[in-house]
């Protein structure tokens, strides 16, 4: 038997997230594939499988788009698929390449994760598209609304408020600030959260992630095959795993096993990767990379990772957790899906990051010292949830 | 002698546009389900292992993996669970301020979504604010069913 501590990320590339990419997807594919290719120290010849994620075809425009990017990420002549599932499409996609490097299907894989939304003119019709058209469509929900929906609950149950979301997105944005790769790189203060556009009550144009493009590719092998890299770095997947919950977001509404803002599915994920890992909690890692669109959302995400009890956010939030000074995990360096989020590539930016972050080559974002990283996935209406712990050699 | 390939042109743009016409099948249980709004009832399935009623309507529950059994009339009456205000125009959406919400009738297990009709929005601070206590809400049935869910719509039991 193989167990997850024998795979590894080699290498990392990605494409700087902006609004909108003025070059083709598979020139956009070639050049983050190149980039993670030259990090790993391994040629092409040396990729066995090519497994790429690809988040809405309508947000592009372009319908199976796998069969044009795929190829720009290598797959000719190798093993390849491509996966969709919303927002954790970029991470499904390396937890595939995961489980068929241990099943032996070969050694090393390259995983991509692409984004082109700036090319549809309205992404929230797009996003509409995405939702029960029997039942729930007609109401005009969208991403954003769906978020809103959560957060009202939140308010009700937990006594968030405004001003306490707001200084997490300021946070967020003060990490970003370091990141070249962010899309969003104006570290915006509680005040501009507060008073920016209202887009769906309660959430204003600063809690919400903006659209963003980008590609970033992530080369993973089994380790036998890394230890061939002899003195370069790694990032050792320690533990992982992934939950599914049902689409129906009425159904979550005051569920036994889990409500909505519960987040039954990523509290499940986490603790079976933080048991691979032997952690008790997500705060014992050195970095944390949560996938949230919303301040609100990486609050939710609190309890699941065993932060703290989900009455008790508010007040962590109010200890000012998360801060790169702040003495506990850093949360997002990177600024996380608030400074950029290309849906089919941000759940695996957030693997590339924790892997950055304890290869000690995350740059101006790195954390000192990080031996440890935990990175989160949401997709589908938070029907996806993922949790991965890597860390250093 | 060739040229550099750093010699850049203008990016290029090429317009595209995407309007596929469809025809959903709303499948068994919803069918049935519209068809009985149209008779001003809002109906549920029971789940016969873990004993839910699914509101709208399903044909399976999909936590226990079994078809659903009995039909269930829930209540029109219930309390507004989460909602949201929308307050920004979006290509292709429903034009705000709007007010969307679940709903959880009484005898129902799970919540349904819709509009929330009848309420002062020139301030959505305000009226959010006020909305937070879980109000009581009633389903109103619009005049003409046309086998859609908006054919009722929510609107709270006392001015917000």
């Amino acid at each position: 038997m193989t167990g997850p501590a024998e795979l590894a990320i080699l290498g990392v590339g990605q494409t700087p997230y902006r609004r909108r990419h003025e070059g083709s997807t598979p020139e956009l594919v070639y050049g983050a594939v190149r980039a993670a290719l030259d990090h790993s120290g391994l040629e092409h010849r040396d990729i066995d499988l090519v497994i790429g994620g690809f988040a809405p075809d309508a947000l592009a425009g372009e319908n199976c788009p796998d069969k044009r990017f795929l190829p720009a990420a290598g797959a000719v002549g190798k093993w390849s698929m491509r996966i969709n599932t919303g927002g954790t499409t970029g991470i499904a996609a390396a937890y595939a390449a995961m489980d068929l490097l241990e099943a032996g299907r070969g050694d090393a894989a390259l995983v991509v994760g692409v984004e082109r939304m700036a090319q549809a003119r309205s992404v929230p019709a797009v996003f509409n598209s995405i939702f029960d058209p029997i039942y729930e469509r007609d109401t005009g929900l969208s991403t954003v609304s769906m978020g809103a929906l959560r957060a009202t609950r939140m308010m009700q149950s937990w006594g968030y408020t405004a001003e306490l979301w707001a200084r997490v997105a300021e946070r967020n944005f003060a990490h970003a600030a370091s990141n070249p790769l962010a899309h969003i790189r104006t570290a915006y203060s509680v005040g501009d959260v507060l008073t920016s556009r209202m887009l769906a009550w309660p959430i204003r144009q600063l809690d919400a992630c903006p659209i963003s493009e980008g590609v970033c590719a992530v080369v993973i092998a089994r380790t036998s095959a890394a230890a061939r890299q002899r003195g370069r770095p790694l990032a050792r997947v320690r533990g992982r795993a992934t939950v599914t919950d049902t689409y129906n977001m009425g159904d979550r509404i005051g569920r036994r096993e889990g409500d909505l803002v519960e987040l039954l599915t990523l509290r499940m994920a986490a603790q079976r990767a933080l048991g691979q890992a032997g952690l008790a909690s997500a705060a014992d890692a050195d970095v944390v990379e949560i996938h949230a669109p919303f301040d609100h959302a990486e609050t939710m995400a609190y309890a699941p990772l065993r932060f703290c009890a989900a009455a008790d956010g508010p007040a962590l939030v109010e200890s000012g957790f998360g801060h790169r000074d702040g003495g506990g995990p850093v949360i997002n360096p990177s600024g996380g899906p608030m400074a950029a989020n290309p849906v089919g590539a941000t759940a695996l930016i957030r693997l590339a990051e924790c892997a950055l972050q304890v290869m000690g080559a995350a740059g101006e974002r790195q954390v000192p010292g990080a031996a440890t990283a935990v990175a989160t996935g949401q997709g589908g209406s938070t029907q996806f949830s993922t949790c991965t712990v890597l860390s250093g050699s | 002698m060739g040229e550099s390939a750093a010699g850049k042109v203008p990016p290029l743009t090429i317009d595209g546009h995407w309007a596929f016409d469809y025809t959903y099948y709303a499948g068994d249980a919803a069918s049935r389900f519209f068809a009985e709004l149209a008779n001003r009832r809002i109906m549920g399935t029971r789940c016969p292992q873990c004993l839910r009623v699914l509101v709208p309507a399903r044909g399976f529950c999909d936590a226990c993996f079994v078809e659903t059994t009995d039909w269930v009339q829930v209540s029109p009456h219930g309390t507004l669970e989460t909602f949201t205000i929308l307050t920004t125009s979006f290509p292709g959406l429903p034009e705000p301020p709007l007010v969307v919400g679940y709903v959880m009738l009484a005898g129902a297990s799970s919540a349904v979504l819709n509009f929330v009709d009848g309420i002062d929005l020139t301030d959505p601070d305000a009226a959010g604010t006020a909305m937070l206590g879980r109000p009581p809400v009633t389903a109103r049935f619009k005049d003409v069913c046309e086998g859609r869910i908006t054919d009722f719509v929510f609107t709270l039991d006392e001015p917000a």
